[in-house]
């Protein structure tokens, strides 16, 4: 262990000590008490023992059953409750050795001097009205200063020296936009001699669009945004237009009780706008689930409960969930108060089952993007027009050499082919009914209708016949079908079949199911013929909705044939399993088919009869209309045009995300609303008394009208009242720990009896009345905060200073943490000149590793999407990470690993973890070592010798230029990365060629190679991963 | 009750220690500072109960509910109620799911197959499971578990995190929470995926029931893949070496540890730390599944499947491997045990793809001494209906969900071996003698491991959280020996 983590470690270890001063109810005595008395002699009336309650002082001095007065003020001697504590036997002593809770002998004694004195109750500090606090004295300007010098006074400490202008940007770019400074403005900013330099930076951060991006991200936590419905199924839906609701909101600087409202009720709000509509899906982002057998009562009462959850600690900083099934054990939140709580939210015309097969759960309705601006809609269809132009335009040296090779190969095709029909021995489908599929004599495999299915297939391989290239699957007509090959009832597709995916595996016992693990590749796909816009490359895209299929009205067999990537040794492994994915709909599975393998080569053509004729016609002979025709194939179909297709294809998404509606969901209200009963121990299955939606008893009242229910609008209201104890407090402390790692009240979603006492408490309530009072202004309280002595202090503390306050609670120093996932990410984007910087939109999948999604899901079993990921491409892959689509069974990985919740639930702050995990993202994940490789490229472009790259990348990622000893440990690599690949080209070029953007054909690829490996140093910087 | 001194666990680790890093700071952590979140003094008894039995656990976790009846709980009484109706007298009011509600009657199923009484205790195993039957003398058998929750997502979310609710913290989290790691080169818990081939694709699982929940997230189970990568992100990037990956990291921690040293940051040194076992992880996991030194004796016990990564042979083949290497909580998930539909056709995949692999992994743990300080528990999220869902006799009809009763067996350190505890009633329907609910498992597993699951708490969002949740739980002291 090292010296800094052992002084911490002892710190922490020594026990803790009283001050002399009188005690305080808070600060000292509740705590005691709540932890260790309160759960029996406490608010929960269903728990209470002996009738009695110590967290009421009326009811502490009448005392309990025994008629004695537990607590008498003043006199520990006849103060039941000093007794029983201090009791010697074990039958008598409180609190009971059987409930694994014991005081210790300073908190016995803690409890008797608070007799002693009084046994002054106090109120709940979070519970009242915050009281706007005098400035303490001093010469800061800022308010917040005041309050924490006041306190360093105190402890006899002082203010930390300013940091050094390079770390203030540094750290104040990443908590106002989540990315670093780039070299001009670091160079801007060191180079400003104006008084005020640093205010221009704050506001220069605060107008940025990226402002919004950055805040967003712990609303979303909070708000358990995501892409899929959660639960078991875990289906995709579609959220994003509240997501980019969110980013305009912290954009454009709405007032935090307008923010709430719009929330929390937009759908209720005097002539709605879509927006507010939109706004309103906050409530909406609860998990929700289709899966069959669930109980649809249970279902509802599980939507609403998170909604009271989230509510609740979001806003309010409750935890009323531990209402639901009794009473709150610590804060005065009786069960029916939680039930008038939830009442609120049971208006809403929701379904139990719902959201399956991509379709958002109702309600939703269809809206705009908030973010769309008409500066953008010119610049896309600006970028469309050219992407377009590029992808047209005539390349006759690409379409040469794709002809050529097309040529090559259908001039192999058919080479020594042998075909060897299998006898399928087993054939399955995980829901299917056994007696629908068939094996027949001849070894082939029938269905007995219209299907929703993936079937396995086992097949045993003939030996003696050499490698096999590959397997045929041949479709055949039956009566059942009406003499055609499927089943589909879709126009268009009338009798025919689509198979979304073909998956092979051989292993060297019979596996019934197909291995995931260790699926073939398949390098050759053709078909006999194919539907038009079902060709055969489309069975490796796993995605449900494309695939492929014959001629819609086949009579006549049809096969489709895939070539492996490797020939296959029936020997070493005899069985062959083979699933056959129809998962279209629509009834689209096939009436009958057979399974071949194949030695040599396939005499098959991936391509459409009319261009296989024409390609093997020679481009001589082509006529200038076949010419086009040609041409235009290879710009749809050659992977060498992918990239062209998919930015046209990004373009024309991105235009229709700025013009057009899309679903999102919403809140309402139900034609009928249901009714709230309070659920005995919150099991749906034990209504009780019905009770109409109100406000914690403990807080504030909010009258009911006389004329109708409360609902969602009035509760908005209420909370937002000016003098609401717990809105503002829980905002403003939020926003704190934002810039200081941890909140004024460090437990940012309690404020209840069970909390943590504020450290600066008036300094929070000054936060928070000032906060009301100037219109519940974000930026200005942010502004307020991030111009602050306390925040611009160094971040280094010296051994006094950690010894006295290792977890800098007093504030003498600035504060530093490990950038978020989203930071770690977006930064390494960013530097290497890959970051896309688009606002908004449907969210994003950038790399994963293989198939991490099939892997646990109901792929082939539900209609639900994202089953199978399906990783995008061009601008998606750089695309900022708060846009990673967000599957809650399975986050995406290379965030999760960075304490990225998996968004099931509300979450209020994130812990912050260093695990070895982390290392191997930033050091293997192919986004990061892509990265690292674009960022040598702009370095190498950037500057000229070793030095200078060096240093000019080093700023890039620290804020800061190396210092000597760091120069040479890095021109050190350099020289050894270079030496490395110089000996090994294939190495460099291997390592290049990681990730899908261009490797740029002017560097040297040893070069570039070495200069990659420092870059991928640079990346992994502890210094990179942390704010300072 | 100093405010100031007030640590929590959660931003300790985070802001001013290490993950997994600084393995010796992270277990002295692990076993003292629980406490600490709210000043209490810190004592690493405090939530030690007995003297720990096991040191680790390997948890066989069947996903989709085994069916008891047909595998452990057969009896002569269903012979003769096959056919009948269900009374409703037993049935008393059970809920079913919203598949088979609605069905007009409810046939009781026989077992499909044979069993026989096996081992000291005369516990019926079924003929399904001939390997299973031959380590009867080392399992203990409990046929009386039971559960609230009848469908999948609440059931299995309670099986691994102790609540029907999101949020929570797994139960290998709790142990890595609570134990820490005892080795350098592994995360604490480690998570192994199967794929069933009675039902494939079965029912979802999700990265939940080996989440942290609430827990600081190293807390959460690694998963050991079988692709080529079994851990995520392991592998270097093509064309970057090992010595040459060696000398950067070098150079790295000469730039970081000057940083460090500046800057006076506690967490650039555990992340020096961190990168060294991310580079150990680099070794230690090839070494893991290569499995070239395994004798034929050997891979044959476990049977033909063992050679084919990523079956739950193999798998459980690793999780003795991981045990060896002193990964404190090794869980397995293997799916497909979902039969509503051809229940004759799935269930004996289902068994075929488990029983041997199971059984080899109690023989091959006993013989090396494993298994004395070594828990296994086999069980899934509940058990399945005695009537037939669909058409008695069908060959697509099933059983549906059953959470009343359904039976796990547990064996190794602690456990008594040759073992059957609890009963059912004559339809498999009711407990009739010794329930024990998945929280006492809960409580069981904590205690074997040494640890009091009232005193293992986290506290958050106003409670003090626990595995084993706010309702009784109690060690179930009759298994133990």
């Amino acid at each position: 262990m090292s010296k800094p983590e052992l002084v911490v470690l002892l710190l922490m270890l020594q026990p803790a000590t009283w001050a002399a001063e009188r005690l305080s109810y808070n600060r000292d005595v509740r705590p005691v008490l709540s932890k260790n008395c309160f759960s029996c002699h406490g608010p929960d009336e269903h728990g209470r023992e002996a009738e009695l309650r110590l967290d009421l002082v009326d009811s502490a001095l009448e005392g309990g059953e025994s008629g004695k007065p537990a607590i008498v003020p003043g006199k520990p001697g006849e103060s039941l409750l000093v007794k029983r504590i201090y009791h010697s036997s074990a039958k008598r002593l409180m609190p009971p050795p059987d409930s694994h809770r014991e005081l210790s002998p300073d908190e016995r004694d803690l409890l008797k001097r608070w007799v002693e004195e009084g046994a002054v109750y106090e109120g709940h500090w979070a519970f009242t009205a915050p009281v706007k606090a005098e400035l303490p004295a001093g010469a800061d300007v800022n308010p917040i200063d005041r309050f924490v010098a006041a306190k360093l006074v105190e402890e006899g400490l002082g203010f930390s020296a300013e940091a050094d202008r390079r770390t203030l940007l540094r750290r104040l770019s990443f908590d106002l936009t989540g990315l670093p400074p780039t070299l001009e403005e670091l160079a801007a900013f060191v180079a400003d001699p104006s008084p005020d330099a640093y205010e221009r930076q704050v506001d220069r951060l605060l107008a940025s669009p990226r402002f919004g991006e950055q805040q967003a991200v712990a609303w979303l936590d909070a708000a358990r945004y995501a892409d899929t419905n959660g639960y078991s199924i875990d289906g995709g839906r579609h959220q994003w237009l509240w997501r980019d609701w969110v980013i305009k909101a912290f954009n454009d600087n709405k007032p935090y009780d307008v923010f709430l409202t719009e929330q929390l009720a937009g759908d209720l709000l005097p002539d709605a706008t879509e927006q507010q509509l939109v706004a309103s899906g906050f409530n909406r982002n609860n998990a929700n689930t289709h899966e069959g057998g669930t109980i649809a009562e249970e279902n509802l009462v599980n939507y609403v409960a998170d909604r009271v959850k989230t509510t609740s600690e979001v806003f309010l900083g409750l935890t009323m969930a531990c209402a639901q099934c009794h009473d709150h054990k610590f804060d005065p939140i009786p069960q029916r108060d939680y039930y008038r709580f939830f009442a609120f939210f049971n208006t809403v015309g929701d379904a139990p089952h719902d959201g399956d097969g991509g379709v958002n759960s109702r309600p939703s309705i269809q809206a705009r993007s908030c973010l769309s601006t008409p500066e953008e809609i010119a610049a896309v269809e600006a970028s469309l027009n050219v992407a377009r132009e590029a992808l047209s335009a005539a390349d006759p040296a690409g379409l040469g050499e794709w002809v050529a090779a097309q040529r090559e190969d259908l001039a192999k095709a058919g080479a020594d082919l042998m075909l060897h029909p299998l006898i399928a021995e087993s054939a399955t489908s995980p829901n299917g009914n056994p007696e629908r599929i068939r094996i027949e004599d001849d070894g082939s495999v029938s269905i007995a209708g219209g299907d929703y299915a993936a079937y396995n297939v086992m097949c045993r391989l003939p030996q003696g016949v050499g490698p096999v290239a590959g397997i045929r699957v041949e479709f055949l007509p039956t009566d059942a079908a009406g003499g055609k090959l499927g089943y589909s009832g879709v126009g268009g597709l009338e009798g025919n079949l689509v198979m979304s995916t073909l998956t092979t595996s051989a292993s060297s016992f019979p596996a019934l199911n197909v291995d995931l693990n260790a699926s073939l590749p398949m390098a050759r796909i053709s078909a006999s013929a194919s539907q038009p816009g079902f060709g055969p490359a489309l069975l490796r895209d796993t995605t449900p909705t494309n695939g492929w299929a014959p001629p819609t009205g086949s009579t006549a067999p049809q096969h489709v044939t895939v070539t492996f990537g490797r020939p296959l040794d029936p020997a070493a492994s005899p069985y062959l399993t083979t699933e056959l994915m129809f998962i279209y709909g629509g009834g689209a599975s096939p009436a009958r088919f057979r399974i071949h393998a194949f030695t040599g080569a396939d005499d098959g053509s991936p391509h459409p009869a009319e261009i296989t004729a024409l390609l093997k016609a020679g481009p001589e002979a082509w006529s200038p209309e076949q010419q086009g025709t040609i041409a235009s194939y290879f710009r749809d179909h050659a992977p060498a045009k992918a990239a062209q297709r998919t930015r046209v294809a990004e373009l024309e998404e991105r235009l229709a995300v700025l013009t057009q509606a899309h679903p999102v969901m919403v809140m309402n209200t139900a034609e009928n609303p249901r009714v709230t009963h309070i659920l005995d121990r919150g099991v749906y299955s034990s209504p009780g008394e019905v009770v109409k939606p109100g406000t914690p008893t403990a807080l504030p009242a909010l009258e009911e009208p006389a004329d109708r229910e409360l609902n969602r609008l009035d509760l908005a209201r209420w909370m937002t009242r000016p003098d609401h104890p717990l809105t503002a407090r829980v905002e403003v402390n939020r926003v704190w720990e934002a810039f200081f790692g941890k909140g004024l009240a460090s437990s940012s979603a309690d404020f209840g009896i069970q909390s943590t006492l504020p450290t600066h408490p008036e300094l929070l309530d000054w936060l928070a009345t000032d906060f009301v009072t100037g219109g519940w202004d974000v930026k200005r309280l942010i502004r307020g905060i991030v111009t602050s002595r306390t925040y611009r202090q160094g971040a280094a503390a010296g051994p006094e200073l950690l010894k006295k306050d290792p977890r800098n609670e007093l504030l003498a120093r600035g504060p530093r943490f490990r950038l978020s996932a989203e930071q770690i990410r977006d930064q390494a984007l960013m530097v290497s000149g890959l970051l896309v910087g688009r606002l908004g939109g449907p969210s994003v999948k950038p790399y994963q590793p293989g198939d991490l999604w099939r892997q646990i899901s109901h792929y082939g079993s539900s209609p639900a999407t994202s089953q199978t990921f399906v990783q995008d491409h061009g601008e998606k892959l750089y695309r900022r990470s708060l846009y990673t689509y967000w599957k809650r069974t399975l986050p995406p990985p290379n965030l999760a690993v960075f304490d990225a919740p998996n968004r099931e639930v509300c979450a209020i702050g994130r812990a912050i973890t260093n695990t070895p995990l982390q290392a191997l993202v930033t050091l293997n994940d192919p986004q990061f070592v892509e990265a690292a490789r674009k960022f040598a490229g702009v370095l190498a472009a950037a500057r000229d010798s070793d030095e200078a790259r060096i240093a000019d990348g080093f700023e890039r990622v620290t804020g800061r230029p190396p210092v000597v000893q760091e120069m040479t440990v890095l021109l050190g690599a350099l020289g050894r990365e270079r030496t490395r690949y110089a000996a090994d080209p294939a190495a460099a070029a291997a390592l290049l060629a990681v990730g899908e953007s261009p490797v740029d054909p002017s560097l040297d690829p040893v070069e570039h190679a070495a200069l990659a490996q420092v870059c991928s140093m640079l990346l992994n910087l502890s210094e990179t991963l942390t704010r300072p | 009750m100093n405010a100031p001194l007030m640590l929590d666990r959660r931003a300790f680790l985070g802001r001013s220690a290490c993950g997994m890093g600084g393995i010796a700071l992270h277990t002295l952590l692990a076993e003292g500072m629980s406490m600490a979140a709210r000043g209490e003094e810190v004592s690493p008894e405090m939530f030690r109960s007995v003297a720990p039995k096991a040191k680790r656990v390997i948890f066989l976790f069947q996903s989709g509910g085994p069916s008891h009846m047909d595998l452990f709980d057969g009896k002569e009484s269903l012979e003769k109620l096959h056919g009948s109706n269900l009374p409703d007298s037993v049935r008393d009011g059970q809920r079913v799911t919203g598949m088979t509600s609605g069905q007009a009657n409810f046939p009781v199923l026989k077992p499909i197959a044979p069993g026989k009484k096996c081992g000291p205790a005369g516990v019926w195993i079924s003929d399904l499971l001939p390997w299973t039957q031959k380590i009867a003398g080392d399992i203990c058998v409990v046929r009386s578990m039971h559960t609230e929750a009848i469908n999948h997502d609440p059931a299995i979310t309670l099986a691994n995190t102790g609540s029907m609710q999101l949020g929570h913290a797994s139960a290998g989290a709790w142990v890595s929470y609570g134990l820490g790691s005892t080795n350098q080169n592994f995360p604490a818990f480690m998570v192994l995926i199967s794929q069933g081939t009675g039902k494939n694709p079965d029912q979802p699982i999700f990265s939940r029931l080996w989440g942290s929940g609430y827990l600081p997230s190293q807390h959460q189970g690694v998963i050991l893949g079988a692709g080529a990568e079994p851990v995520l992100y392991l592998d270097n990037p093509p064309g970057v070496t090992r010595p040459q990956r060696r000398a950067a990291l070098d150079d790295l921690a000469a730039l970081n540890g000057r940083f460090g040293e500046q800057a006076a940051d506690p967490e650039t040194l555990a992340r020096i730390h961190a990168y060294e076992m991310a580079f150990r992880m680099q070794a230690s996991v090839p070494e893991l599944t290569d499995l070239s030194g395994e004798s034929e004796e050997t891979l044959d016990l476990y049977g033909p499947e063992v050679r084919k990564p990523g079956t739950f042979a193999a798998n459980c083949l690793l999780a003795r491997r991981l045990a060896e290497r002193d990964v404190r909580f090794i869980q397995l998930f293997h799916r497909g045990w979902d039969q509503h539909v051809a229940i004759t056709r799935q269930l004996p995949n289902q068994c075929r793809d488990t029983d041997q692999p199971s059984a080899a992994l109690v023989m091959d743990l006993k013989r090396r001494g494993l298994l004395e300080d070594t828990l296994v528990i086999w069980g899934g999220e509940f058990g399945r209906t005695v009537y037939s869902q669909g058409q008695l006799g069908s060959a697509s009809s099933g059983r549906d969900h059953h959470g009343r009763c359904f039976s796990m067996w547990l064996a190794g350190a602690g456990i008594k071996p040759g073992h059957v505890h609890g009963e059912t009633d004559d339809f498999c329907w009711n407990i009739t003698k010794d329930p024990v609910h998945l929280r006492d498992l809960h409580a069981t597993l904590l205690d074997q491991l040494g640890i009091d699951h009232n005193r293992l708490v986290y506290p958050f969002r106003g409670l003090d959280q626990k595995l084993t949740g706010v309702e009784p739980a109690r060690v179930v002291k009759e298994i133990l020996s």
